[in-house]
């Protein structure tokens, strides 16, 4: 109710009022493809943002792959020599390191690019 | 153009990112986007650009519409958040440049009309600051309540109501308004 009172009161306008309404009035701006290219940006934009991820984890993936599978054969190597030799073992895996860190941080370098692409 | 229809719009844009649905609503909007940004930045190809913006941050957006005010307040809200960050940018542009030993005012140099453009508006407009010019725009030429442009510019209505008397007085104080009304 006070609401409404209010918006009539705020209706009640005087000549001023009146005088400046119809100064600010100005014909409507006709569309002439505005709405068009918009969604036509907007559909751009969200195809952009469902092809980012899988394109930046195929990278990544295919960046990763190589001391990935290093990694899975020093794992495997660890499970049959970790009974016999465990400093023999920590020896062969050292070179094998370099390659998975390295892997992990083009991984994680590649992900937050796509990350600051898609913002 | 209702208030029912603005909202089931945007209820089908938002929850299956239904881009024809947003189509029409920047179809039915625009004009007032348009307008409003055209009246605070005088520049008409300056402020299609920043049309153009404000929609793509309303698409962006479009989920913290809550459907309280009206969908074109929302908008505005928006059209205006987009006019402000701007502004700030091409501020902080001319001050590298100005840094670098640019000409500052080259830029605002050209963009001055040419006196036979200028429009009464134009001058009832310029007697105001920005934040003025803005609440005058929406309330006159958009038709925004107080309480729509309390919203939009997150300021109490009271506030608004004290900036409106104060554009109004400052255009009376620099125009004679009553030569207007008689003829």
């Amino acid at each position: 109710m006070t609401s409404k009172i209010i918006i009539m009161a705020e209706r009640i306008k005087d000549a001023e009022d009146r005088f400046l309404e119809s100064l600010f009035e100005s014909a409507p701006i006709a569309d002439d493809g505005f709405s068009q290219q918009i969604v036509r940006r907007v559909n751009r934009q969200l195809w952009v943002r469902r092809l980012t991820l899988p394109v930046a984890a195929l990278i990544g993936g295919l960046i990763a792959f190589k001391p990935l599978a290093g990694l899975l054969s020093v794992i495997g190597n660890m499970s049959t020599m970790i009974s016999f030799d465990a400093v023999g073992v920590a020896a062969n895996s050292i070179p094998q390191m370099q390659n998975v860190l390295l892997g992990a941080i083009l991984l994680g370098a590649a992900m937050l690019a796509a990350r600051i692409l898609e913002d | 153009m209702t208030q029912a229809e603005d909202n089931d719009l945007v209820a089908r844009a938002v929850s299956g990112q239904d881009t024809a649905a947003f189509g029409e609503l920047v179809r039915r909007h625009q004009s007032h986007v348009r307008n409003f940004l055209r009246k605070l930045c005088g520049d008409h190809t300056l402020a299609d650009d920043l049309a153009q913006d404000c929609f793509m941050h309303a698409w962006d957006k479009l989920q913290t519409y809550s459907g309280r005010g009206s969908f074109i307040g929302w908008l505005l809200k928006v059209a205006y958040t987009t006019f402000l960050q701007s502004k700030r940018k091409s501020k902080r542009y001319t001050e590298i440049l100005e840094s670098a030993g640019h000409v500052a005012d080259q830029e605002s140099r050209s963009k001055v009309m040419p006196s036979d453009e200028i429009t009464d508006l134009d001058k009832f407009l310029a007697v105001l600051d920005e934040e003025e010019r803005a609440i005058m725009v929406m309330s006159y030429a958009c038709g925004l309540s107080h309480r729509e442009i309390g919203m939009a510019t997150e300021m109490p209505v009271g506030t608004v109501k004290s900036i409106i008397f104060r554009g109004k007085e400052k255009i009376r104080n620099s125009f004679d308004i009553k030569d207007h009304h008689h003829g």
